[in-house]
């Protein structure tokens, strides 16, 4: 089985929020929550000012603290690696949105909990992620962390740096961020599941 | 941008970091620790042979329906009946899960002991376990969440000791006076982790500190109003018990809401 993961390479992202409306289209996120949203730092002082766009989203965690939570088995790990929500099994007790270090998940309207899937639809189909596709820059890579020849192994691979959000958590996550500015650095690299 | 040195954090879109659970979820916190130390109570009588009628077990099991009314009225999934997974599924690792066997089980025994059949000792001993299920299951959902710093591993014995002490301190003022001695012990008890809790946080680490800070601007002198009703409620009990027995529950559902409520915020930065 593949073991699905994303990278994001911070120094081609411009900001432009493609990524998250192509994802808000994609998968119908009611309004007033989000799957995914573009985190815009500033710091320092003119002249020495820099500044940072990092796109955020569930991070798919190898070791997922939302999971084991779950009253009712519906927050599951995939055999690929993918976290999910059974939306059928689902009782929106929000004991997985209190675990989540990342404020990746939401209470859906409709009666259960929501997160980004990586596009678990499309990907059944052979597709990218909608904010893959979408991507002017090309700064998001997708696939088999499994595959060296993988898109997201050569963009990994390739990186200067590689960063994971809060790896204090020993979530392990499998959206990584490459190519972080140094004054920006999010974490010690090591951390990659 | 010249000046001060600055950090600005801003958003396309937003993290999910909201509040998520509300005052329906702050009363149920408090409703399950009524109707787990109520049914607490009834398997002691229970198993101690002492008398009853069965009004307290029927009062035990009217509280579980209220609470399990509330929880039910403010899901999202109310009209789904996702609920029944609860019971269809094997989650030993979820605190919920225990809670759902801990409040149904507790909720049939009651009944049965309500209603006078079967073995009364053998129900009191069942009751012992689920009524227990039940009192712990608000401090382990609270501490199992590592990323909130507010919600430390104290509240796996602050929770079940505040929820003891609300139950058992509304049995005193409906006149259970052999409580008394045991309400006492369980306010000071309160009022000591209550402290302990602080303490703990304040000598943490960094993220621990900020929390402090954090649960002190939002509701200080609250929460230390709430640790010195327990503590001198102890004091109250022989001359005037009512006052102390409500001073005691005050005190104690207004540190547990609190700590619900405030311990939603994620951190650092806050």
């Amino acid at each position: 089985m593949p073991r699905y993961a994303m990278a994001i390479d911070l120094a081609a992202c411009v900001g432009c929020a493609a990524c998250a409306v192509a994802c808000k289209l994609e998968n119908e996120v009611p309004a007033g929550v989000d799957r995914l949203w573009i985190r815009l730092e500033e710091r320092g002082t003119f002249p020495d000012l820099a500044m940072q766009y990092r796109p955020e989203q569930c991070l798919h965690c190898a070791e997922p603290p939302c999971v084991p939570v779950c009253p009712t088995g519906a927050s599951h790990v995939t055999a690929d690696g993918l976290v999910l929500v059974d939306a059928e099994t689902c009782i929106a007790c929000g004991a997985c949105i209190a675990a989540c270090p990342y404020d990746a998940r939401y209470f859906d309207p409709r009666g259960f909990v929501g997160k980004c899937t990586f596009c678990e639809h499309r990907i059944v189909q052979g597709q990218l992620p909608a904010c893959v596709e979408t991507c002017p820059t090309l700064c998001r890579t997708f696939g088999d962390l499994d595959d060296p020849e993988s898109d997201v192994s050569r963009a990994i691979r390739a990186a200067r740096r590689v960063d994971v959000l809060k790896p204090e958590q020993g979530t392990r996550p499998k959206l990584v961020y490459l190519n972080t500015p140094a004054r920006f650095g999010l974490a010690a690299e090591g951390a990659l599941p | 941008m010249t000046g001060a040195a600055a950090s600005i954090t801003t958003f396309y879109g937003a993290p999910n970091s909201a509040a998520f659970w509300h005052w329906p979820t702050l009363l149920h916190f408090v409703l399950v620790a009524v109707a787990g130390g109520v049914a607490l109570l009834v398997a002691y009588r229970a198993l101690s042979g002492a008398r009853f009628t069965w009004r307290l077990p029927a009062l035990a099991l009217a509280l579980i329906v209220l609470d399990l009314g509330v929880l039910w009225g403010e899901s999202l999934a109310r009209w789904r009946l996702t609920h029944v997974y609860l019971f269809l599924s094997f989650q030993p690792a979820s605190a919920i899960w225990w809670g759902a066997w801990g409040l149904a089980g507790s909720a049939a025994l009651t009944a049965l002991l309500a209603l006078g059949w079967g073995p009364r000792r053998g129900w009191g001993a069942l009751l012992l376990v689920t009524s227990s299920l039940a009192l712990l299951y608000p401090g382990l959902v609270l501490a199992a969440n590592a990323a909130r710093p507010l919600w430390t591993p104290l509240l796996l014995v602050f929770m079940p000791v505040t929820g003891l002490l609300i139950a058992w301190g509304l049995a005193l003022l409906l006149g259970q006076r052999d409580l008394g001695v045991a309400v006492g012990a369980l306010a000071l008890a309160g009022a000591a982790l209550g402290g302990l809790y602080l303490a703990g946080l304040a000598a943490g680490p960094g993220g621990a500190r900020a929390a402090l800070e954090h649960l002190w601007h939002e509701a200080g002198v609250w929460f230390a109003l709430a640790l010195a009703a327990m503590l001198v409620s102890p004091a109250l009990l022989r001359r005037y018990p009512a006052v102390a027995a409500l001073l005691a529950v005050a005190g104690a559902v207004l540190a547990r809401s609190l700590l619900v409520e405030i311990g939603q915020v994620m951190g650092p930065p806050f």
